[in-house]
């Protein structure tokens, strides 16, 4: 009776390892997708962006879509377990660069890394990386034209290429506005622990800067609630972000993930598998990356002007009249 | 030479204390539960789950009643399930309390993030907060401002210190307590069962993470609930409980270290690479740990 007991308790505990761990959706096509994502979703950025878009592959073009969340951990195994039963695997995540000794195991698998590149082309795998530089390079030309103090800020999630590079943007776009402009920056080393980013984002204010971008997934969470209780503006990343405190965010660095998984399997399932083998960079020139202002009806801080003036500069950057900054 | 100024003027400002005294508080109130239940010889490493539990019902809670306290109280109930459930695998069915801890650490993610993503029936952020104290007396004093404008947790963690202090080492409860852990045969001598001393301090540890997690998500955050945000302080939390030998007060100071070299590791970061800020408090977990190793040596040597 004891052991019994024990063991169904065992049971139950182990249970819960699987919440969230694999679902599947859409069922009237022979294409099957894996995204395998290397954190976890409910970021409300990059991650959960991903996710809409293979959601709109599943609901407009019914392929049958499998989701994966590596959680952080074994991500190699990961994407063997996709690929077993997946004919195209979406990577999320720089996190993956075993990819090149992986998708070579798997021929007839198409691969899409998100957010990083092999050195070496590999026929069946696609990468998509996103000029963020460009897009933050946007997003520091507003925060420092609407700074009272003189002073901005950007917490990230970590010191890394990929956010690093969100930074030399943001830092440049901002000097680009403002020639005597302080940056300041931190890294909450975290990407799940709101309380951390809260506690990065009131240093930064502590430092007199009074519009702070984040780049740091749901650690971000925390530094939209710092501002909000400073009474300063922030930036929000990836997904437009506004709705989340609109009178605080006043505008979102966008990075179009989920449009553009979604677009180039769509042109896989009208037979157009051109991009695999190479790199494909999603920038400002084809839309994927940009500033989003929020729904439309929503509270504006930025005025008109600057966001013409932020136009004028975008067009700049995209006729390359402008050349931005880049860790890449 | 203004270089090293600026440094001194960030580090020691008044931010980095407030940071301190709010980064603290959780890893305290976990430090003081694992200190009763190491008093009573269990190595509980459990306590980071019941952490991300309190913090996760706690908003569930103020959502559900629009009200702080109402999360606040549903934090606490399941803190009391969790340290029952932990005590009756534990302490009646005498399993590995090792095993049983990383079990419950899993539990733990896996049942928030489960409940989290698919019946939380609203937004799990920006749900009503607790309150924070404003004494406008204690602003116009210098070097006192940075202890107003804390959330009540950090107040009622200062009580909640020296109320375990007085049990532990005062009451006859307490002295039991820590018989049930070092001489559980003579403490059943003298006709006290050392198992039930053992369940107090299992649930008493259950409350206390509870509201660890409670601050972690109503306190410092407003109402907001992210997966897996309790980030490893309850294993901080368990290191300040070995560095202190258990004894509450001791680990409230060891948590304030944690807190401060954690607020002077973010400020670092303008000057030093965030790769080594980052490492501050583990690091000093490590020092911590050699500290009493050595101290352990040198009373055994003075014994022999």
């Amino acid at each position: 009776m004891k052991k019994i007991f024990c063991l169904l308790l065992a049971l139950v505990l182990l249970l819960s390892l699987f919440a969230g761990c694999r679902k599947t959706e859409g069922e009237n096509s022979e294409l099957r997708l894996a995204l395998v994502v290397a954190g976890k979703f409910g970021d409300r950025s990059f991650y959960d962006s991903s996710k809409e878009g293979v959601d709109r592959l599943a609901k407009e073009l019914g392929v049958r879509v499998t989701t994966i969340e590596c959680n952080n951990q074994s991500h190699d195994s990961q994407m063997k377990n996709a690929a077993d039963k997946a004919d195209v695997v979406v990577c999320v995540g720089w996190e993956f660069g075993n990819i090149k000794t992986i998708a070579p195991l798997y021929p007839d698998v198409k691969w899409i890394w998100i957010d990083n590149a092999t050195e070496e082309p590999i026929p069946n795998v696609l990468n998509i990386t996103y000029a963020q530089n460009q897009g933050s390079y946007l997003a520091g030309y507003i925060a420092a034209s609407l700074s009272k103090t003189g002073v901005v800020g950007a917490v990230g999630g970590e010191n890394q290429d990929v956010i690093n590079d969100f930074i030399v943007g943001y830092k440049q776009g901002a000097k680009a506005a403002r020639a005597d402009v302080k940056v300041v920056t931190n890294y909450s080393n975290s990407y799940d622990d709101p309380a951390k980013g809260k506690e990065c984002a009131l240093a930064l204010a502590d430092q007199k800067a009074d519009v702070i971008f984040q780049i740091a997934s749901a650690a971000g969470a925390g530094v939209f609630e710092a501002c909000e209780e400073r009474g300063i503006y922030a930036i929000g990343v990836d997904s437009d972000q506004k709705y989340i405190k609109p009178d605080t965010i006043i505008c979102s660095m966008k990075k179009e993930v989920g449009s553009s998984i979604y677009d180039a399997v769509k042109a896989l399932l009208e037979g157009d598998a051109s991009k695999w083998g190479s790199t494909w960079v999603a920038d400002m020139s084809n839309g994927y990356v940009g500033i989003g202002y929020g729904e439309e009806g929503s509270v504006q801080q930025v005025p008109d002007e600057l966001k013409a003036a932020v136009e004028e500069v975008a067009a700049k950057i995209i006729s390359g009249e402008i050349k931005v900054d880049t860790t890449r | 030479m203004n270089g090293s100024k600026d440094i001194f003027s960030t580090i020691f400002s008044a931010g980095t204390f407030q940071m301190m005294l709010r980064s603290a508080t959780p890893v305290a109130l976990a430090a003081i539960g694992g200190s009763m239940t190491e008093h009573a010889g269990i190595m509980n490493i459990g306590m980071e789950g019941m952490i991300l539990m309190g913090a996760f019902f706690g908003v569930l809670g103020s959502f559900l009643a629009q009200s702080a306290f109402a999360g606040l109280a549903l934090a606490l109930l399941v803190g009391i399930l969790a340290g029952l459930f932990f005590a009756l695998l534990v302490v009646r069915y005498k399993s590995d309390e090792f095993i049983i801890g990383c079990a419950l650490n899993t539990f733990a993610i896996g049942l928030t993030t489960y409940l989290a993503r698919n019946y939380f029936p609203g937004d799990a952020s920006g749900n009503p907060n607790l309150p924070e104290l404003n004494l406008a007396f204690l602003d116009r004093i210098p070097g006192l401002r940075v202890i107003n404008h804390q959330s009540v947790l950090v107040y009622l963690t200062w009580i909640i210190v020296i109320l375990a202090w007085l049990f532990v080492y005062k009451t006859p409860y307490g002295f039991w307590l820590r018989a049930s852990g070092e001489k559980p045969d003579t403490l059943r001598t003298a006709g006290i069962s050392p198992k039930k001393m053992k369940w107090i301090a299992s649930v008493l540890c259950g409350i206390l993470c509870a509201l660890a997690g409670a601050h972690l998500s109503l306190g410092q955050l407003q109402g907001t609930f992210t997966d897996n945000m309790s980030n490893s302080r309850g294993f901080i939390a368990f290191a300040c409980v070995i560095f202190a030998a258990a004894h509450p007060g001791k680990a409230y100071l060891a948590a304030l270290m944690f807190g401060f070299f954690e607020a002077i590791g973010l400020r670092l970061q303008g000057f030093v690479s965030s790769d080594l800020t980052g490492m501050i408090p583990y690091l000093i977990t490590i020092v911590m740990m050699v500290y009493v190793v050595v101290r352990k040596q040198r009373r055994k040597m003075k014994n022999e």
